[in-house]
């Protein structure tokens, strides 16, 4: 489910089944890696519409988390902390983070839910009908992810 | 003098409030189309989308078929990739079967529970349905899965609206 009013209805009517919550973890860079960064939070919000599409009845997808770059380790860590302990505090049992920055991969026991990482690909340097044969063999990963932890 | 004399502020309080219902009502009017119109634009039906599959290759075998529609809503359009599960049934009649989960809207697969094979199965909360898309009582889901209308030109697939299923 998704963040908006229509779809929060059909969450607060079936809360029992939402479990999961997912976080997109973006980066705002104005610094060289302007562009790059642009990319990361498109690609970042394509491919979280598709999981949340394929798994609407038991994810529900938070808004973006931003930050800027040049925050220090702690500062990020705590950010991501607050936000995983609010959700479990609300309920949900399992609580992943999606990113394509590598920083979060420095301190991946820091944090309290588990992390997705997912290298970015530069969509805008693809054709259309590229992008999505390379979107669905992304979900397919993240899907390996998401069921391992469910069954656990 | 008569009672009935509307006084200055009365009269600038009625035209100002008249006044400003009529620019409410003209602000609210756009966004009241704008948010039925993609509802009624889907409700006008009778439209088949060209999908790449060839209706010679189609096998007993439920497959996944892509197929792309226009979407437009009130700030983009869009094109938005939607999913059919196609197989021809034992009299080769054609069966497009929507993905969608009737429990909470997961998308839902063929084959891919190795403990119930040859069923479709939804990963969020084990729902599953058999090969002509009716649930299997006893899983979430209360109905079973919608069926695409479905057309055929120059042996191609051609995927239309999507029609409650019909008991089994
Ligand atoms: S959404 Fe498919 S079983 Fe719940």
């Amino acid at each position: 489910m998704k963040w908006t009013p229509n779809e929060v209805d059909m969450f607060l009517q079936a809360k029992e089944y939402v479990d999961t919550a997912l976080i997109p973890l973006v980066p705002v860079n104005f610094a060289e890696n302007i562009k790059q960064s642009a990319s990361m939070k498109d690609f970042t919000e394509i491919l979280t519409l598709e999981i949340e599409r394929q798994f609407k009845g038991r994810i529900m997808l938070l808004p973006q988390l931003a930050y800027l770059s040049s925050w220090d380790e702690p500062k990020r860590l705590e950010l991501a902390a607050d936000w995983a302990r609010g959700l479990k505090e609300q309920g949900f049992a399992h609580v992943f983070y999606i990113t394509s920055d590598s920083e979060w991969r420095v301190n991946e026991q820091g944090l309290e839910g588990s992390l997705i990482w997912i290298p970015s690909i530069p969509l805008e340097h693809l054709e259309e009908k590229h992008k999505r044969p390379m979107i669905d063999d992304q979900v397919r990963q993240v899907l390996a992810i998401f069921t391992r932890k469910w069954h656990d | 003098m008569s009672k009935h004399r509307v006084s200055r502020r009365q009269f600038l309080s009625y035209t100002l409030t008249g006044v400003g219902g009529f620019m409410a009502a003209g602000m609210l009017m756009p966004m009241v189309r704008f948010a039925v119109d993609p509802v009624l634009k889907a409700s006008e039906g009778g439209d088949y989308v060209a999908t790449k599959q060839k209706v010679d290759d189609l096998t007993e075998e439920p497959k996944r078929v892509d197929f792309t529609i226009k979407q437009v809503d009130a700030w983009y359009e869009s094109e938005e990739t939607q999913t059919a599960w196609v197989y021809k049934d034992d009299k080769g009649e054609i069966v497009a079967l929507s993905p969608v989960c009737k429990h909470l809207g997961c998308a839902v697969a063929w084959n891919t529970d190795k403990s119930n094979p040859n069923h479709f199965f939804c990963p969020c909360h084990y729902g599953l349905y058999t090969k002509d898309g009716a649930n299997v009582p006893g899983t979430p889901p209360l109905a079973g899965l919608d069926v695409y209308e479905h057309t055929t030109k120059d042996g191609i697939l051609y995927l239309g609206a999507v029609k409650p299923h019909k008991g089994a």
